[in-house]
This record gives C-alpha cells, sequence and structure tokens, in this order.
C-alpha cells in the first residue's frame, strides 16, 4: 500500500485547491448535522413528558388535547380504574386537565398574535403526576387562584410573559405570573400554566377536562387500566402512556424537519461531490509523474486506485469533521415553531447525538468515496512509461 | 473579439473540469430554486389575499366559537358590505380516516358573495340553498373519495360526535389556483341543530368598503363591552399570521439558501483559480505582445461568467422538470394546504441565474486580481 502521508502530503502541498473542497464538504455536513440535531431534539424534548408509568386518557379519536372533550362526572370513574397509583389516604394519582390556546405576541411584534399552548391544572397534585416538574423563579401559584405559571421556554419570548406581569387573556379576567417552572426539558416547558377551575371559568368550559392524566402504580399495570377505561364504549375513551401521546405528538414534526434536511442534503452532496472531483482530477494532472514513478518502482494498479479514494475519503473527513464541529455551536440555538398536532408553538433545541454524528460522517465518507472514485480510476489507469514522460 | 474566443477556447482546454463545474454551478441553481420556491409558495396563499375581506374571530382563541348574532351586528356595521360566517368540522370520511380536508358549516346565503373565487353553476347553487343536508364539494377531494351530484355521504368529525348525513348538491371551481380544492361545504343551519354549542359561529368574514383595517377596528370596537371579544385581521395579515409559527424553519431555510450559493462560489472559485495557475506563462506573453492588464482581468473574469452563465442555464432547464414538475405536483396533490400551488416564479428564476453570474465574477475577482498583477519577465521565465 502506498503510505498515507504521501497523500496527507499531498492535500498540504495544494493547500487552496483543498480547501476550496473542505469548506464545500464542511457547509454540506454542517447542513446535515443541523437538520439531524434539530429532528432527534423535537424527539428528545416530546419523549420527555411522562414515561411508561404515567397514563394520558382523551376522547376517542381526538387527535389533540383541544378536541377532547370529556365529562368532569367521568373523571372520577377513569381514576378508580385498576392500576392507578393511591397515595396515603388511598386517593388516587390523578387529575382533569383542560388545554386551551392563547393568542400572544411575540416580545417585539406586539401585532404578531402566536398560538401558545394554556393548560389549566390541579396545583395540589401537579408535582405526584410530573416528578421533574419544579419552580425554577418566583414561586409555585396557589390554588383556586388568578395566578400563572410560565414554562422556561417561553418565558420573556412574549410581552407580558414574565414573572411579576400580568396578562389577559380574557378582557377583566387578568392572571398574575408569579413563577417559572421547568419539567425535564418537555415540550410542557412551552405552555402557560393556571388553576384548573380559573381556566374554566375564563373560557366558559366548566364542567369538562380536555384529558384526564394518572400515575401507574406499575408500567405492567397499564394493560389492565386500558382495558378497564376502553371497554365502556359509553365513556368513548382512549388510554395511551405518555410515550406513546407524545410519540403521536411529534411524528409528523419530526418527519417534515428530517424530509427537508435530507433532501436538501442530497442535492448539497451532489454539489460538493462534483467540487471534490474537480480538485482531484486537477490534483491527479498534476502529478502524473510521481503516479508513473509510483507505478515504476513497483507499486500495481490497485495501489494507486486505492491511495487516490483514500485521498479524497481524507479531504472529505476533514470536511466532515469541521462541518460537524460547527454543528455542535447549534446546540446552543433555540429553535421555536409551530407543531401541526397541537396548533400550538412550541421551542425545541439542537441535540446533539452521537448517532447524528455517526450518520454525518458515514455520509461525509460516502462523497469521498463517490467524489474520488473516477478521478482515482483515471490515475490507476495510466501507463508508467507515458506517465513519467510528462 | 479576440480575447472573447481566446476566453472560450480556454474553457475548451480541460473540457472535463468546465463541464464538472457547469454541472456544479447548476446543482447549486437547481437546489437554490427548489428553497426559494418552497417560501414562495408558502407566502402565495397570503399574496392572494382579497384585500378588501377581514376575518373576525375570538379575541382569545380560534378554537372557541362567537355568537351567531355578532354575524348580524358586522353586518350592521358601517363599511361591510357584506358578511358570512363558518364553523369549523374538522370532518373526516369514516372510510379514509388519514385524508385530511376541510369541512365548513357556513351560511349558504352569503358564502359565495364573500368568496367569488369559488364558482359554482348556477342550478347547483339553487339545489344547495334549498337542501338543508345539502353540501357543496371541492372537485379534488370529490374525486378522492368518488362522490356524484346527488349522492348522499356520510361524515364524522373529530369534534362533534355522531354520523352526518349529507346530499352531494354540486361542485365549485376556482378561479384561482391559490383556492384549496379539497374543501366542502354545508349548512350552517343544519349544523347547529346537531352540535352542542348552539348558535355559535366559528369565524365572520367580511367584505368591506374603504381601508378594510379600519373597519377591523371598528368591529372589534363594538365588541370590546360585550361579552366576548374579537380581533379582527384583513386576510393577508391573518394567514401571515398562521405562517409565523414558521417563521424559523423560513429562517433556517434562508441561510441554507446562502450556504449552498457558498458551495457555488467554492466551485467556481477554485476552477477558476487552477485555470490561472496553470496558465501563467500564457498571460506572461501576451502581456509580451502588449495586452495590458486590463485585458487579462476581462480574459479571467470572462471565462467564469461563461461558465456562470451556462451553469445557471442549465440549473434553469433542469429546475423546471424537477423542482416544478416533480416536486411541486407532488406537493401540490399531497399537502395542498401548505403549497396551493408550486410553481419556479420568473423573479426567482431570474435571480438564480443573475446570482450564477454575479457570483462567477466575484470568485474569479482573486484569480483575474493575480494573473493582472504578474510580472512579465516572472511570467515568461516559466514558459519553457
Amino acid at each position: 500500500m502506498i503510505p498515507l502521508s504521501y497523500n496527507l502530503r499531498s492535500i498540504v502541498v495544494r493547500r487552496t485547491t483543498s480547501a476550496a473542497a473542505v469548506i464545500g464538504i464542511a457547509l454540506v455536513v454542517f447542513v446535515l448535522a443541523s437538520t439531524l440535531m434539530l429532528s432527534a431534539g423535537i424527539r428528545d424534548t416530546l419523549s420527555r413528558n411522562g414515561g411508561v408509568d404515567s397514563v394520558v386518557v382523551i376522547r376517542k379519536g381526538s387527535d389533540n388535547e383541544l378536541s377532547s372533550i370529556i365529562d368532569q362526572n367521568k373523571v372520577g370513574t377513569i381514576l378508580s380504574a385498576p392500576g392507578v397509583a393511591r397515595s396515603d389516604g388511598d386517593i388516587p394519582i390523578g387529575t382533569g386537565e383542560i388545554a386551551m390556546i392563547v393568542q400572544l405576541a411575540p416580545t417585539g411584534n406586539p401585532l404578531g398574535l402566536t398560538n401558545v399552548q394554556m393548560r389549566g391544572v390541579d396545583p395540589t397534585v401537579l408535582q405526584k403526576i410530573r416528578p421533574r416538574f419544579r419552580i425554577v423563579e418566583g414561586r409555585m401559584m396557589a390554588p383556586g387562584t388568578d395566578e400563572a405559571i410560565v414554562g422556561r421556554a417561553i418565558e420573556g419570548q412574549f410581552e407580558h410573559l414574565a414573572v411579576g406581569d400580568t396578562i389577559e387573556p380574557k378582557k377583566n379576567l387578568p392572571l398574575k405570573v408569579v413563577g417559572t417552572f421547568e419539567d425535564g426539558g418537555s415540550s410542557l416547558e412551552s405552555e402557560l400554566w393556571a388553576d384548573i377551575d380559573t381556566t374554566r371559568a375564563a373560557f366558559g368550559r366548566q364542567g369538562i377536562v380536555s384529558s384526564v392524566r394518572a400515575r401507574l402504580d406499575d408500567p405492567s399495570s397499564f394493560a389492565a387500566f386500558e382495558m378497564t377505561v376502553e371497554s365502556d364504549k359509553n365513556l368513548g375513551l382512549e388510554a395511551m402512556t405518555e410515550t406513546e401521546w407524545s410519540d403521536k405528538q411529534s411524528q409528523f414534526l419530526s418527519i417534515f424537519v428530517t424530509a427537508l434536511g435530507v433532501i436538501i442534503s442530497f442535492f448539497f452532496a451532489i454539489g460538493a461531490i462534483i467540487g471534490a472531483m474537480i480538485t482531484m482530477y486537477a490534483s491527479i494532472a498534476n502529478r502524473q509523474q510521481e503516479i508513473g514513478t509510483l507505478r515504476a518502482i513497483g507499486f500495481r494498479r490497485r495501489h494507486v486506485l486505492l491511495s487516490f479514494i483514500l485521498e479524497s475519503v481524507l479531504l472529505a473527513l476533514t470536511g466532515g469533521v469541521l462541518g460537524c464541529l460547527a454543528a455542535l455551536g447549534m446546540s446552543f440555538v433555540k429553535f421555536s415553531i409551530l407543531n401541526f398536532v397541537t396548533f400550538s408553538q412550541m421551542v425545541f433545541k439542537f441535540h446533539a447525538t452521537p448517532s447524528v454524528f455517526g450518520v454525518a460522517l458515514v455520509f461525509t465518507v460516502g462523497m469521498g468515496v463517490l467524489g474520488g472514485l473516477l478521478p482515482a480510476m483515471r490515475a490507476a489507469r495510466m501507463s508508467p512509461v507515458e506517465a513519467m514522460r510528462n | 473579439m479576440s480575447l472573447l474566443r481566446l476566453a472560450a477556447t480556454n474553457l475548451r482546454r480541460n473540457l472535463l473540469r468546465s463541464l464538472l463545474t457547469i454541472a456544479g454551478v447548476s446543482v447549486a441553481v437547481v437546489t437554490f430554486l427548489m428553497l426559494r420556491t418552497v417560501i414562495w409558495a408558502w407566502n402565495a396563499a397570503a399574496d392572494e389575499a382579497v384585500p378588501d375581506r377581514v376575518v373576525t374571530r375570538h379575541k382569545v382563541t380560534f378554537i372557541m366559537t362567537l355568537p351567531h348574532r355578532y354575524l348580524d351586528d358586522i353586518r350592521q356595521t358601517a363599511g361591510v358590505r357584506e358578511a358570512t360566517a363558518a364553523n369549523w368540522f374538522g370532518g373526516k370520511e369514516p372510510n379514509h380516516p388519514n385524508e385530511f380536508f376541510q369541512a365548513l358549516a357556513v351560511d349558504p346565503e352569503t358564502w359565495f358573495t364573500v368568496y367569488p373565487e369559488m364558482v359554482i353553476p348556477e342550478e347547483d347553487l339553487a339545489d344547495w340553498k334549498t337542501d338543508r343536508q345539502g353540501m357543496i364539494t371541492g372537485d379534488v377531494i370529490a374525486g378522492k373519495f368518488g362522490w356524484k351530484k346527488g349522492d348522499t355521504v356520510t361524515l364524522e368529525s373529530n369534534i362533534f360526535e355522531g354520523e352526518w348525513q349529507f346530499h352531494v348538491s354540486g361542485f365549485y371551481t376556482p378561479t384561482k389556483r391559490s383556492v384549496d380544492r379539497n374543501t366542502v361545504m354545508f349548512h350552517w343551519a343544519y349544523f347547529n341543530e346537531q352540535s352542542p354549542g348552539k348558535e355559535q359561529v366559528g369565524w365572520i368574514i367580511s367584505r368591506t368598503q374603504g381601508d378594510p383595517n379600519e373597519v377591523g377596528r371598528r368591529i372589534d370596537r363594538m365588541f370590546d363591552e360585550r361579552d366576548i371579544q374579537t380581533v379582527s385581521q384583513d386576510e393577508a395579515t391573518f394567514q401571515r399570521s398562521w405562517l409565523a409559527g414558521f417563521s424559523a424553519i423560513i429562517y433556517a431555510i434562508n441561510i441554507v439558501s446562502v450556504v449552498i450559493l457558498l458551495i457555488m462560489m467554492m466551485i467556481l472559485g477554485n476552477t477558476v483559480a487552477m485555470g490561472v495557475r496553470e496558465r501563467i506563462p500564457e498571460y506572461g506573453v501576451l502581456r509580451a505582445i502588449g495586452f495590458l492588464p486590463r485585458h487579462l482581468v476581462a480574459l479571467v473574469v470572462g471565462e467564469a461568467v461563461v461558465l456562470g452563465l451556462l451553469g445557471g442555464l442549465l440549473g434553469l432547464g433542469l429546475a423546471y422538470p424537477i423542482v416544478q414538475e416533480g416536486i411541486g405536483r407532488w406537493l401540490e396533490e399531497n399537502v395542498q394546504g401548505f403549497f396551493p400551488y408550486f410553481d419556479i416564479s420568473p423573479g426567482n428564476a431570474v435571480l438564480a441565474v443573475l446570482l450564477a453570474i454575479g457570483l462567477a465574477v466575484l470568485a474569479s475577482a482573486l484569480p483575474a486580481l493575480q494573473a493582472s498583477r504578474l510580472g512579465v519577465v516572472d511570467a515568461l521565465r516559466r514558459v519553457g
């Protein structure tokens, strides 16, 4: 085999053209890795909503909580189903919640109305259902009052949505923002929460809830719980684990972002492969004598072929690593986007995972091989005598 | 003249490299046009909005409704010529639960006056108005489900319970391509009988006289002291506020468009720089026989411009079948809600070719400068 140091030195000698090819590939890998990171971030954020030991019950056939309506009278029946965990006083751990959408103006754009998910919750059982829920600024709202708390992701992103502010989702029904909460990085951090009774009164939704949430005593109890809740046709309900529910909510958005990224990266890759090919062809044309010499001292055609493909892969990998490093910088960027399923704005992060960079680097090697193959074949086909005569 | 010929001949000297460069530029142009068209198509609905139409909805949230009497109040408002209302039905066809279409409960007397871009034969319209269970449907969705005039159709809703029976009264045809062809409209009165919230409408659309924003403010002021407040926006603003949710994606696409232009410049610049490096001795000869530095600049830049122009035109030629006929038709059929139509606009086509040429000039600037600064003697020394 021709030593790799030969290729490394060749790349360094032809700095300018090498740099052009490397930067081209780095840009492609940056775009690919960033979209993969965003898609991973969407899945990550939405998968943090609870786990397999908590359940969501909605009206059968509803795609989201907004279109789900459950009679308040049914909440007790649902929570008495087998499998629901119970607290010390033998009270089932669960609650009805009401989901609403409010139009708020983004900070600095008072006329642009954006949909924000609002949730009416029971402050007394909140922590038991969502163990990772935590107030990070200000304080918890008091039950039965007109106080509200806001998710960390949207705090300050909208007018009047910081601690101490008052928002007026409905005229003469002001809500005082008293705290900011986090929930382990889940999509709930893009929501505005108020007391369930206050919310229902404000929106004229007395007597109903959107969903019922409960903790299971054990993840294996889900089957029994589901059976009981779904078998009663009069209730007309559907039960899911939080994990399954969040998958349903994120699927479409995550597919959309991935598809967009893959299509763009595909076209980009063709451009970058052509760029690498130009560099490699030129490099080979200038090195005919060297190639002739290599052949003359005993290296075979396949050695030359392999050597030039490796050189192209090296060139690509340099770009690929640079692109991945640049994409890592995106981890600090917040990305706010409308979720088609919930109709509300959610904030996501670019999430760096080993598999994102694995895919990006495999893609890089592929570009290197494809860009180097034809030029390397030309080099391998040269007759040593002809090549040295030049 | 001879200089231009020299520039053109130079491109043939390393034909493979020139062809690869042109291919690279054309791929970049195709990608650029695809991204520009996504943004353009996204905005198309807002750009084609009827300026005198004002949409009034619940101030707090779009999922809550307005009292039906608000429709009459709005009709009495100064500046409103005609008003109509609609409710979102969330329709589903039981046999095709994953097929998305808009189903609206509307006021049959006024709906098509407010939306004249949907045209219905007189006779069908008359049939529809007299049949309480009648419905008018878009031709595309009717074709998908095989609906014919006179058919009885059962729909379900993901909001309202039960099975809903309708009679197909006829089909509308759009006068503009931006009009959705997957919409189903039926009588609000029939909907009102069966739905739980009585005497409610989802939103109210008015055609106005004078400044539509002034009329909108007048409407909102009227309801300000009532039980439920409203927010009124002209149609374009209404559409844009919906698009604003995707502003981060649009921003990202814009960045990516710039990145693709940078890659294009990289490819062009690399090719031009290689050419210049190889031809230094020739430049020496040219200078020695009396050509001036600016002639050399023209030679190098001219070559790059030809590459950019050819790549740009080839890319444009490829973009029509790939972006418009391929991706575009697929998007129109499958996600018409987002992309009512997906065409390469003439503006974007011209922009793409101009950018290919402009970036070629930029990319060749540095190599051209190098060529023009060569000392005649130095350059000639390299002549074998």
